[in-house]
């Protein structure tokens, strides 16, 4: 396995890119607890780790693993974990925490199917668990969909970077094909400038005030204020660091949504559509959270539908609406859990929400 | 010729304020943790995990980085901050309930993995914080707000023996269960506290020290009534000693 | 242009290394590829299979109802994925573990006993390079160059003694003379 082979494109596995690209993006610390369909991310992880003498552990559990994340962060080092749905489910309560303490988690959740154990099968049921999440109070955490395997290394990094620019925990929400399936990539060096967290970081208080990460509050005012800095810093994040792929949509009378590797299907389906002359638009959001609502509202204006395609029973959809605010109509079309549907249903979808 | 007998550590924040119930043996045990980093010079080296309960507030009075864990994760936490900065001393303080029950897992595990973190545990019998409900250490027929009638084996099953457990662990270097319910049992609750730092400065293992404590608020007693009650009732059954450690073997 | 394969048989025949190895070709071909194995659902029935998807643009999706071509190695990859070929594509067949039977008459049947070739060949396992050969000779839209190259690029260190073996296997497959039925 490759660490940094700029200009030459490897053949790797969704799993392995991901992991692969952690190491490269300076991840000093991994922690986990085996999951299918991410197991491969800790095997890998286990090994470089070890050869490169950074921090491993085998953790008892999710709820341990993200724990040592937190306390691997709270020191200014990178620290990631990476599981799946149900496991996920596990860690809400120190995302929760990590919001709170303001500190740069990453946490790569390879979705399968839930709720409760589920199966393996793929699935985008953790839409919701991402971006609005389990854990206690008011927090957000930043939420990056890759489609497809370079893309996925490439939202590692940034998943670091963000991470450590605004000191809130990272989730890139990647799927079960896309953590099995093989396709060519270019592993970069790390886009991004190191960012100094000496300023908060806990090293010893040598020659300093003691410094102290928590999340208890003592008084109301205190909570109050709190709270209004944790959403100061996301009104920034969506300011600044909404991605979105956008396509046809100056003139579509339809424009259709959606997310991870399933908009690969949707956008196949879309051009084989304008090659039949219908007026078929495309748009997926690559950061969940920050959503682009503002440019959903836009396109909204001059559309005259929208369609949502989700493999769920329908979680981004309410993103959509609220960003739509009633202007158009926005239709669902999904399944709880499976293959994605293929170009031919998807056809048939939009077809459908177009009569 | 005046003498000296007693000082605030070194290790403490100047300007703390004493906010631990009449009676609570937390004061003392701070103070140990306090005279113990004073004398092993780690003050400005070390990253404490602290967890939820009155355990917690150590960090208003020792003068030291800390990070407040979720209830329970303490020692993972602490594992995340040790295997990021091996260089730093680490270790955490907890009460029984963090520590040995919605935290046992971490703890065996961090005792098992034989991480070089010190572990200090509080052992009250009781929920303190919360107002005195049974806890994995409350004993056999002891009355709580969730045991009204005492503990019996039918509803709560057995208290656990820390101490006991966590010197079981192949990685562990150290662990000591001890009182604060005289002057000689202090001094020696210093020495195991200090062990338990040494441990791990030597990179022997886990450090451990079982502290039985009082709680008169929720025990509805006097401070002396109180250490009478860890005397008779609690040291029979969580007896002190120290059950493991390998710089004497 | 977006193709795609589906290589089947059982555990131990290497049919997600020939996957790998053929999606390698493509990229090294500078073609857009994604390798995609069974996964879930899939897994359950005995066979093992993976699917190769290559496209001149970015590839649309995987895990597709039907393929352009598949090879099957065993009886039961043949009995499942005999109806998932597309009209007009190509079933390649390994005579040695499945029947020679057409059910269909909208697909090409191509023959070979691809298990006895390897055996001949002197190492059974080399049934998956065979197939892959023959696959290049029937779609030629690869150079057996290429093919070996990215064999080389597969194989671990540790196996690279195995690649001369492999390379012939692959050459007597491509040279092989295809018994075709169907349409």
């Amino acid at each position: 396995m490759v660490e940094c082979l700029a200009g030459k494109k490897v053949l790797t596995k969704g799993n392995y890119a991901i992991a692969n690209a952690a190491v490269i993006a300076g991840c000093d610390c991994y922690f986990g607890y085996p999951i299918t369909p991410q197991s491969e991310i800790g095997e890998f992880m286990s090994g470089k780790m070890q050869e490169l003498k950074k921090a491993y552990v085998s953790a008892e559990s999710e709820l341990a693993a993200i724990n040592m994340a937190l306390g691997a962060c709270a020191t200014g080092k990178k620290a990631m974990t990476s599981s799946s749905s149900c496991a996920v489910s596990l860690m809400q309560e120190a995302l929760s925490y990590a919001t709170s303490d303001e500190l740069p988690i990453v946490l790569v959740s390879v979705m399968r199917c839930g709720p409760g154990l589920g199966n393996i099968f793929p699935s985008q049921g953790d839409y919701n668990q991402s971006t609005i999440g389990g854990g206690d109070g008011d927090y957000k955490v930043i939420v990056l969909s890759p489609s497809n395997v370079q893309e996925a290394v490439d939202l590692t990094y940034k998943a670091f970077y963000l991470a450590q620019k605004y000191r809130n925990p990272v989730i890139l929400l990647a799927d079960g094909l896309l953590g099995q399936m093989m396709e060519p990539v270019e592993f970069s060096e790390y886009p991004y400038p190191e960012i100094d967290n000496s300023s908060w970081a806990l090293s010893g208080a040598k020659g300093r005030a003691a410094r102290i990460i928590r999340s208890y509050s003592p008084t109301e005012d205190f909570q109050c204020e709190h709270i209004r800095h944790l959403f100061k810093k996301y009104r920034i994040i969506q300011e600044n660091e909404v991605m979105f792929e956008e396509l046809y949509t100056e003139d579509a009378d339809i424009v259709v949504f959606s997310f991870g590797s399933l908009s690969r299907n949707v956008k196949a389906t879309v051009k084989n559509l304008r090659a039949e002359g219908l007026k078929v638009g495309f748009f997926r959001p690559i950061t969940l959270f920050p959503f682009p609502d503002k440019r959903i509202s836009e396109i909204a204006d001059r559309v005259d539908k929208f369609l949502t395609i989700e493999v769920n029973m329908g979680q981004m959809v309410r993103d959509i609406k609220l960003a739509v605010n009633g202007k158009i109509p926005v239709e669902f079309f999904g399944k709880p859990v499976g293959s994605w549907p293929s170009v031919e249903d998807i056809e048939v979808a939009i077809k459908g929400a177009m009569s | 010729m005046e003498t000296q007998v007693f000082k605030v550590p070194d290790s403490f924040k100047k300007d703390f304020k004493y906010t631990f119930c009449p009676g609570c043996d937390h004061g003392i045990a701070i103070r140990l943790v306090g005279e113990v980093m004073d004398e092993l010079g780690i003050r400005e080296n070390t990253i404490a995990a602290t967890s939820i309960g009155c355990s917690v507030t150590i960090y208003d009075f020792l003068d030291m980085d800390s990070i407040e864990a979720p209830h329970g994760r303490a020692l993972a936490v602490a594992t995340g901050v040790k295997r990021a900065n091996p260089d730093k001393f680490v270790f955490t303080y907890s009460g029984d309930g963090d520590f040995a029950s919605i935290g046992i897992a971490e703890s065996l595990h961090t005792a098992l993995r034989g991480e070089s973190i010190s572990s200090i545990c509080i052992n009250n019998t009781t929920y303190g914080m919360t107002g005195g409900q049974l806890g994995p250490t409350t004993l056999m027929g002891q009355i709580t707000t969730t045991s009204p009638t005492g503990r019996n084996v039918e509803y709560y099953g057995y208290p656990v023996k820390i101490a006991e457990h966590i010197a079981l662990c192949d990685g562990t270097a150290f662990s000591a269960r001890v009182s604060l319910d005289t002057i000689a049992n202090i001094k020696k609750a210093k020495q195991a506290i200090k062990k338990a730092f040494e441990v791990q400065l030597q990179g022997l293992g886990f450090g451990f020290v079982e502290i039985l404590s009082t709680c008169p608020t929720n025990w509805h007693m006097s401070p002396e009534q109180a250490h009478e009650r860890v005397r008779n009732e609690m040291m029979p059954v969580f007896v002190p000693g120290v059950y493991k450690d390998v710089t004497n073997i | 242009m977006e193709k795609n394969f589906v290589i089947a048989g059982f555990g131990g025949q290497g049919v997600l290394l020939a996957g790998e190895v053929l999606a390698n070709a493509f990229m090294l071909d500078n073609k857009n590829v994604t390798w995609y194995p069974s996964y879930g659902a899939e897994m359950r029935g005995g066979t093992v299979n993976c699917e190769v998807v290559m496209s001149d643009d970015e590839v649309s999706s995987v895990n597709k109802k039907e393929a352009d071509y598949v090879i099957v190695l065993n009886q039961a990859s043949f009995d499942k994925f005999e109806c998932k070929v597309k009209k007009g594509g190509y079933l390649i067949v390994n005579t040695s573990l499945a029947e020679q039977k057409e059910n269909r008459a909208d697909i090409h049947y191509i023959y070979a006993p691809i298990s006895k070739m390897a055996v001949d060949l002197g190492n059974v396992k080399m049934a998956n390079m065979l197939a892959l050969g023959i696959l290049l000779k029937v779609g030629g839209f690869l150079s057996v160059d290429i093919l070996e190259k990215a064999l080389d690029v597969v194989l671990p260190v540790h196996r690279k003694n195995l690649l001369p073996l492999n390379k012939n296997a692959m050459e007597i497959g491509y040279k092989y003379d295809l018994l075709v039925a169907g349409c």
